[in-house]
């Protein structure tokens, strides 16, 4: 086993040797990261409003869109949108359609953050005190301003951890868009894995780098909800 | 089912039920022994992390590293890096569970660490003031409360686990999502053959999510 | 083994000798010795910080004093003395088969929540004293009509008011038939209303010839039902004597002073 470990720290050379062809690859990572967080948001930000509504229909599509996309395996959801709608409207359309990876990527992925994003800024919502709702509305505040200055506060405050949760879990599945052809840096590893035939120091290394990366995340997190946590409790 | 047969993926899968089937019976396979595995080297972790005090700071690197890396980076580390340096797993199967059980492990660990400590010193107290031994006041009061509150997490971390299953055909593993893809290969059906497996995958989880809930609702409403 | 030589022929029962424990650097019992006789209805007042929680808790050993001794109904609480007469710290069986002997009521209550009523009061009877499920339910019921909360033994403590869970405390305490009583600050936890069923189930106690120790800040309590009330000042007894003595006509200033501003 000592000749293993050698030669794996040995071989963590190799990342500087074909850093040409693996940091494009973390690049990739953070660019789907960046947007599926962005989008996922947006779509957040609609559906729980929508899931909050006071009219039943409008309801019902947002328990669905939530249920659907919570439920379904991320890798699921990858691999339908990587071959279904290209197929779909190629038959409809009877034109030759094709998406780039990357958008594919980009769109399951955010659907399926969104949905669990709809989740937390709901239940971030659902957690502001009726009373104090009351107390606001009861003095003549109209809802928006009510809205703005007692509900968002604190329902924001309340859901902080589980939302920089989600955002680490996003970075975490970017790594999915690797099985799609998107050049990100485990298909980077991949590559030169089987190219050089080093397997062991190459996802060594990369578990190393991910691992730093979203400890850091995580850190960077927890530093941020802690004043917002303690406050007013 | 007379509509399903008609169209040419529905038969495909008809034939190649066999396959499928078994492919479904991995995937159960590999999400029990990945979920059991989860919660002994989890409650190893926690254990050691809160009882064997020269090895709890390696204990709790790996319970953050565990944590951190993503399923896709475990499941290639178990599967290549694993067997040339401890000679172990030999096999595709044993690498998927392996994989599964360090990822919930983790989490687990922290889950039963919050629940154990999370108990009302006060309950003990009154315990220790009756006579009881420490091995009593463990079985029937900190073990029971800790339960309750860990369920939910417990159960949820199950759910990560079955999500998580999808990935093993990356490394080889001939799962339900391995048969479904080179069925959709084979016979160029992708449509049909991807959103029925994806409809099956989201009823199971969607149902067994909503049991989950009903009985963390349930706990909750009991004691609170 | 020590005998109580004090002139009254009853039982001690509690026997605290020179006392002293200290947290750190803080020493919060700085020699206190007491004696409590079978049937005593004993009193523990004093300021925050007056050591008297801590007192009642090495008394059953939930803190381990620094230095000193405890005995109770005549054996030594925490330690042992051998045959050569060299002292050393006792097993964890012979602490907890002594504190089977003393029945404890906290103020925050500590019901198990995952138990009914019925349930927290059978737990100790049945597990640690061994006592076959049958008599102990019977005794528990009998309690439970004493404490006046018969119709509510299948209740979980979720569903009871304060005041409710404090007696269901009593009770569970008295199921293990305990020589002696403690009650940390009973009601201190309790809204004012319900401050009043407790004190009267702890009188009904005193009434029978239960041996207890009470501390609180419940002054008529002392007043009216206690044979004997400590003033505890600092970690030292300030004051000790009958209600009559100790409340109304205190020697010390700082006695004075202490009931003054509690009284007014």
């Amino acid at each position: 086993m000592l000749d293993q470990f050698t030669s794996m720290v040995a071989g963590f050379s190799l990342f500087w040797e074909y850093k040409a062809v693996m940091l494009p690859g973390l690049w990739y990572n953070f660019l789907v990261f960046f947007l599926v967080v962005v989008f996922g948001i947006v779509l957040g930000l609609a559906f729980s409003t929508i899931r909050l509504s006071t009219n039943i229909v409008l309801r019902a599509i947002g328990t669905f869109y939530t249920g659907l996309f919570r439920n379904a395996p991320e890798y699921v959801t990858l691999v339908w949108f990587f071959y279904v709608p290209a197929l779909l409207l190629t038959k409809l359309l009877g034109a030759n359609v094709t998406f780039e990876p990357l958008v594919v990527a980009v769109m399951a992925l955010s659907l399926s953050s969104g949905a669990f994003y709809t989740e937390i800024f709901r239940a971030g919502i659902l957690s502001v005190p009726k009373g104090h709702v009351e107390a606001a509305r009861g003095m003549g505040m109209s809802r928006t301003l009510t809205l703005r200055r007692i509900i968002l506060p604190q329902a924001v405050r309340q859901m902080l951890p589980e939302f920089f949760n989600e955002c680490v879990s996003v970075f975490k599945g970017t790594t999915l868009v690797s099985l799609v052809m998107v050049p990100d840096l485990v298909y980077g590893v991949n590559l030169v894995s089987s190219y050089t035939g080093q397997a062991l120091p190459l996802y060594t290394g990369i578990a190393l780098i991910y691992f730093a990366i979203v400890f850091a995340m995580t850190t960077i997190a927890e530093k941020l909800s802690n004043p917002w946590r303690d406050k007013g409790n | 089912m007379f509509s399903i047969m008609e169209t040419s993926w529905g038969r495909a899968m008809w034939n190649a039920r066999d396959n499928l089937l078994d492919g479904l019976a991995i995937t159960l396979q590999i999400t029990g022994y990945g979920f059991v595995g989860a919660l002994i080297i989890g409650l190893l972790l926690c254990l050691i992390t809160m009882y064997v005090k020269p090895l709890h700071w390696p204990a709790r690197f790996l319970i953050n590293f565990f944590r951190a890396t993503p399923i896709i980076c475990q499941l290639m580390w178990v599967n290549y890096v694993w067997p040339p340096m401890f000679g172990w797993p030999n096999t595709l199967f044993e690498a998927g569970c392996v994989a599964l059980a360090i990822q919930s492990a983790g989490y687990l660990a922290e889950t039963f660490r919050a629940g154990i400590e999370g108990i009302n010193r006060g309950h003990i107290e009154a315990g220790r003031s009756l006579g009881m031994s420490a091995q009593l006041i463990m079985r029937r009061i900190i073990l029971p409360q800790a339960f309750h509150t860990m369920a939910p997490a417990i159960m949820n971390q199950f759910m990560v686990v079955i999500r998580s299953s999808t990935l093993v055909s990356i490394i080889g593993v001939s799962d339900l999502m391995h048969w479904g893809h080179h069925l959709s290969a084979e016979w160029f059906e992708p449509i049909g053959i991807m959103s029925t497996i994806a409809v099956f995958y989201i009823v199971v989880i969607w149902t067994l999510s909503s049991i989950f809930k009903w009985y963390s609702e349930r706990l909750r409403n009991r004691y609170v | 083994m020590p005998i109580a030589t004090s002139s009254d022929e009853r039982n001690v029962v509690v026997k605290v000798v020179d006392l002293h424990k200290s947290f750190g650097k803080l020493e919060v019992l700085r020699g206190i010795s007491l004696d409590v006789h079978q049937g005593d209805v004993l009193t523990l007042l004093g300021a925050s910080g007056s050591g008297k929680t801590t007192l009642l808790r090495c008394i059953n050993y939930l803190e381990q004093p620094t230095s000193g001794e405890i005995y109770i109904d005549g054996r030594p609480m925490g330690f042992r003395i051998d045959t050569n007469g060299e002292r050393s710290n006792s097993s964890q069986k012979d602490i907890n088969s002594l504190r089977m002997e003393i029945g404890m009521v906290f103020q925050q209550f500590n019901l198990w929540p995952h138990m009914t009523a019925l349930e927290n009061i059978i737990e100790a009877p049945q597990r640690v004293r061994k006592l076959p499920r049958a008599e102990v339910e019977g005794f528990a019921v009998e309690l439970l009509e004493k404490v006046e909360l018969l119709d509510k033994k299948d209740q979980y403590p979720a569903r009871l008011s304060g005041g409710q869970q404090q007696r269901v405390a009593i009770a569970r305490a008295l199921a293990m038939q305990p020589k002696v009583m403690l009650f940390d600050e009973p009601t201190s936890s309790l809204d004012p209303e319900l401050i009043g069923e407790v004190l009267g189930v702890m009188r009904s106690l005193a009434e029978e010839g239960t041996t207890m120790i009470v501390v609180t800040h419940e002054v008529g309590f002392a007043r009216e039902v206690a044979d004997r009330v400590v003033l505890l000042h600092n970690g030292l007894v300030e004051e000790e004597g009958s209600p009559k003595d100790v409340i109304e006509n205190p020697k010390s200033e700082r006695s004075k002073q202490f009931f003054s501003s509690i009284l007014h």
